[in-house]
């Protein structure tokens, strides 16, 4: 018995270690939110600052409030991915009602491929459609529809829509994947019971179709919420410019912006580490209240 | 059973094999690798013997726009001369600002030659941190550099530690108060001189009366020669730094220099705020909103790079100049000058266009170093060394500035006076796009051969000691009489018959020249810098809004937002340093005129 757990142990070790080496040991280089650092130098060459660079964060108004408009937009967009987390759901459903098999590969395959697209890419794709000499505004100019050029990327209006549209065009096939899986994981008996019982499409879809999602939705929303503060950043960065900076600055970029373009390794590193504390406090008091309602938490 | 046995050892071996690539992997990445069984290649050339190993060096160099191997004539030369092939990373191609010098340096090493600046503490920083070897055990042999003793002493000197680190840029053996420039300053307001000419070589007084004239000279001008429209303004952002960079450049025909958040005259008589309401910098970005109100300034300019930015003047798509290099630069060729068309300097009665004296003791921003993890310091420190003998600031210099290439290839000695060859006058007076070196040469396109560094060893004006010529052609009597053109011939027709704007300028007190100084500006605490890399993302950002603002109100509206931010955040503290940076500069430019007088 000892032996096998030993077996099993060592079964798990490769990826304990992988763990290890990805997701904690590179919490060491919170040390340098406590130093003044500058790129060249050893940290042992740095002076020691304390807390400095957490009290800076606070020092004055204009810099709180700037850190509200980071976290109003960090908090819309997060919010706004969390609202529209149930069109995978949907998609998944709808896809699941195809029956013509090749159509539904082919629809599930092209909506999958912007997954797989880098921001980067999707940008230039955006940028050949939508700057000033785009394709978009070409056409409507040719047309004799507008004789300025609207201006779509380089404007601070719709930004939010924008960014969740594209998003979404790039997230919505990928998402759908665990759901069809776990549609096709649903008890094949329940379907023909309710065939039997004279159920109709719709029917099924909300009385047995979509309850049975809603616990893989669950937990994919919990996860959503405690990644609350990790928008990430490569597609507001790729998309940020002087017109939309106000309204596209999530928490992410805005550390790198300080960080790595603004040369204050030390505060961004401040600031990663409250994104950090206050993640972890988020997916605590969800877990909290998951176990609570639902009687089953994610740890 | 053994069948089984047998999958297992292969699948071990296998996962072994994997593992050992892996490790292999990692091990190359640092440093300078050396090809040594390369010795095929190395045997090609007879002054090999010296450099038996052929050697690929990591160059780190801030002023490169080109990343990756050096290739074509270029590297042809180094080959030959010290089997060396220049392996180039470039932080202008990578982007974002410092990130790539971040993440090197904090990586501990930086590259096996360094080419960055050596002020704002840079030098410093990289001493202390042990990335930059003491070039004083390899110096020894050094003819050329020997002669710019001084200056490389004086630029040691900012490491604050015993040694030489490090060889600063365009030393001069020219006199600091007088303009390194050849043929205009680096700037002045330039026209499409033909444009120009066509609605009647209007005088402008004061440079608001420069968007009249551009008006009528965009509604003269049709279409490009691609058949798009034609802009007097078009911009882009990627030099922007402290403050948006093209407002800058505005700001330097009046001889303003930024220098950090303070636009500082150059004869160090103003320093003014670049957020003040009646401040230069806030006139020139009125002037630009005012261009756009006209519908002058190219609706694409917020969303485009330098590169399409350079084609459109090529394509002559745009009519006003930021700097006269950079129109003249694409447009002018000798097809379209000898009818006429090109860029030329305009004359604003009021300006004082900022023009760079020469630098006897070299430019700080700018400096090459030996990296300390560097394979074979001696020949770089060679390589160095060869980059300031003639021969080598010959073939190194960027064509671009001048520089005139090696001797042979584009030019040849002729009783005593450089002329330029036929290559030459194809390379230099046509300005032909794909012209092909000669086999014997390395072969390849003119245009890719050049030497990616970028760097001006010496002064662009200077000559060789020995021979007394130039090095810069464009002061050659053979390319002055070869691009004696149409264009020059009118623009010197309206202009009392001067030869060159910088001599005009000079002549009638619109040039102001900033004296060469070997002022080092420091580096900014970290606290004021964090401020600052804050207060100068806002400027940046709020001055483009405001030069493309629906209206007045919305322009003055973006003004006090952009203020009271900046204010908020702490802009005071950092003006507060750039102030006394900008008095300490004055206070050296005086003491550099006063000794030339």
């Amino acid at each position: 018995m000892k032996k096998e757990s030993v077996k099993l142990f060592l079964m798990i070790l490769p990826f304990l270690i992988l763990v290890f080496l990805f997701s904690y040991f590179p919490l060491h280089g919170w040390i340098y939110a406590l130093y003044d650092y500058r790129a060249p130098l050893k940290l042992s060459q740095c002076e020691f600052v304390g807390l400095k660079w957490f009290k800076a964060l606070f020092s004055n108004p204009t810099q709180v409030s700037q850190l509200i408009v980071v976290l109003k937009n960090t908090f819309a967009m997060s919010l706004l991915g969390i609202a529209t987390s149930f069109l995978p759901v949907l998609f998944a459903i709808f896809l699941n009602e195809i029956k013509v098999k090749w159509f539904r590969n082919l629809v599930q395959t092209l909506t999958t491929i912007p997954n797989f697209i880098s921001w980067t890419l999707v940008y230039s794709i955006a940028f050949c459609l939508f700057s000033t000499t785009g394709m978009f505004n070409t056409v409507l100019q040719n047309l004799g529809i507008i004789s300025e050029p609207l201006k779509i990327l380089d404007s601070g209006q719709h930004v939010w829509l924008q960014m969740l549209l594209w998003s979404t065009w790039k997230g919505l096939g990928w998402g759908a994947i665990m759901y069809l899986a776990a549609i096709t994981g649903i008890d094949q008996e329940m379907y023909d019971a309710a065939k039997v019982d004279g159920a109709g499409r719709w029917q099924i879809i909300r009385n047995i179709t979509i309850p049975s999602l809603m616990p893989t939705y669950f937990v994919m929303l919990m996860l959503s919420v405690a990644n609350f503060l990790n928008n990430g950043m490569d597609q507001y960065y790729v998309f940020q410019n002087s017109f939309n900076r106000d309204s596209i600055q999530v928490l992410d970029l805005y550390v790198y912006n300080i960080g790595m373009t603004g040369r204050s390794m030390s505060l961004a590193t401040a600031v990663g580490v409250m994104k950090s504390l206050v993640s972890v406090t988020l997916l605590m008091i969800v877990n909290f209240v998951s176990k609570k309602t639902r009687g089953e938490g994610l740890v | 059973m053994k069948r089984k046995m047998g999958k297992r050892v292969a699948a071990a071996l296998l996962s072994a094999a994997m593992l050992m690539t892996t490790l292999a992997g990692c091990g190359s990445t640092g440093g300078s690798t050396a090809a040594g069984s390369d010795s095929t290649q190395a045997g090609e050339s007879a002054e090999n013997s010296k450099y038996a190993e052929t050697l690929t060096i990591d160059v780190f160099d801030s002023q490169a726009n080109f990343q990756g191997m050096q290739s074509g004539w270029f590297a042809k030369i180094v080959k030959d001369k010290f089997n060396m092939e220049l392996n180039i990373i470039a932080p202008n191609v990578a982007g974002g600002g410092d990130t790539l010098y971040q993440t090197r340096s904090a990586n501990g090493n930086l590259g096996d030659l360094i080419i960055t600046n050596l002020d704002k503490s840079r030098l410093k920083d990289l001493v202390t941190a042990g990335l930059v070897l003491d070039m004083t055990p390899y110096i020894d042999s050094c003819e050329s550099l020997k002669k710019y003793e001084t200056a490389i002493a004086d630029a040691s000197a900012l490491a604050e530690q015993d040694g030489i680190w490090a060889v600063p840029s365009e030393i001069s053996n020219q006199p600091a108060t007088e303009p390194c420039e050849a043929m205009e300053p680096t700037n002045a307001p330039s026209l499409r001189w033909d444009v120009y000419g066509q609605v009647g070589y209007p005088k402008m007084s004061t440079l608001e009366d420069m968007l009249d004239v551009l008006e009528a000279m965009q509604q003269n001008a049709g279409t490009s020669d691609t058949g798009k429209n034609v802009y007097a303004f078009s911009l882009f952002k990627d030099w922007d730094g402290d403050c948006m960079q093209n407002a800058g450049a505005i700001c330097a025909l009046y001889g303003y220099e930024p220098m950090g958040f303070v636009m500082s005259k150059v004869d160090g008589s103003e320093a003014q705020s670049i957020i003040d309401n009646d401040g230069v910098y806030v006139r020139a970005l009125r002037f630009l909103y005012e261009a756009n109100q006209r519908g002058l300034v190219d609706p694409e300019s917020t969303t485009q790079n330098f590169d399409t930015l350079q084609t459109k003047y090529k394509e002559g798509g745009v009519l006003y100049s930021l700097w006269p290099w950079l129109g003249a630069g694409q447009y002018n060729t000798s097809e379209n000058t000898a009818e006429g068309k090109g860029f030329a300097s305009a004359i604003i009665d009021d300006m004082k266009c900022l023009s760079y004296g020469s630098m006897p003791l070299g430019k700080m921003e700018v400096g090459m170093m030996v990296g300390s993890q560097a394979k074979d310091p001696q020949r770089l420190v060679d390589f160095i060394d060869w980059l300031y003998s003639p021969e080598g600031i010959e073939a190194a210099c960027p064509q671009t500035g001048g520089g005139c290439g090696p001797e042979g290839l584009t030019w040849e000695m002729k009783d005593g006076e450089p002329v330029l060859t036929e290559f030459g006058v194809k390379a230099f007076v046509d300005i032909d796009a794909d012209l092909q070196v000669p086999e014997e040469w390395g072969g390849g396109s003119w245009k890719d051969g050049v030497s990616a560094l970028n760097v001006k060893t010496v002064g662009v004006v200077d000559c060789d000691e020995t021979t007394g010529m130039c090095y810069n052609y464009q002061r050659w009597a053979d390319y002055q009489q070869r691009v004696a053109t149409k264009l020059q011939e009118d623009w010197s027709a309206q202009n009392d018959g001067a030869l060159s704007a910088i001599e005009y300028m000079k002549a009638h007190d619109e040039l102001l020249v900033l004296p060469g100084t070997n002022y080092a500006t420091p580096e900014y605490s970290t606290d004021i810098s964090t401020i600052k890399e804050q207060c100068k993302q806002v400027i940046v950002a709020q001055s483009w809004k405001m030069v493309f603002a629906a209206d007045d109100d919305e322009f003055e509206q973006l003004l006090t937002e952009m203020q009271d931010l900046v204010n908020g955040l702490g802009y005071d503290q950092v003006l507060t340093v750039d102030l006394q940076n900008a008095s300490d500069k004055a206070a050296a430019i005086k003491e550099v005129i006063a000794t030339a007088k």
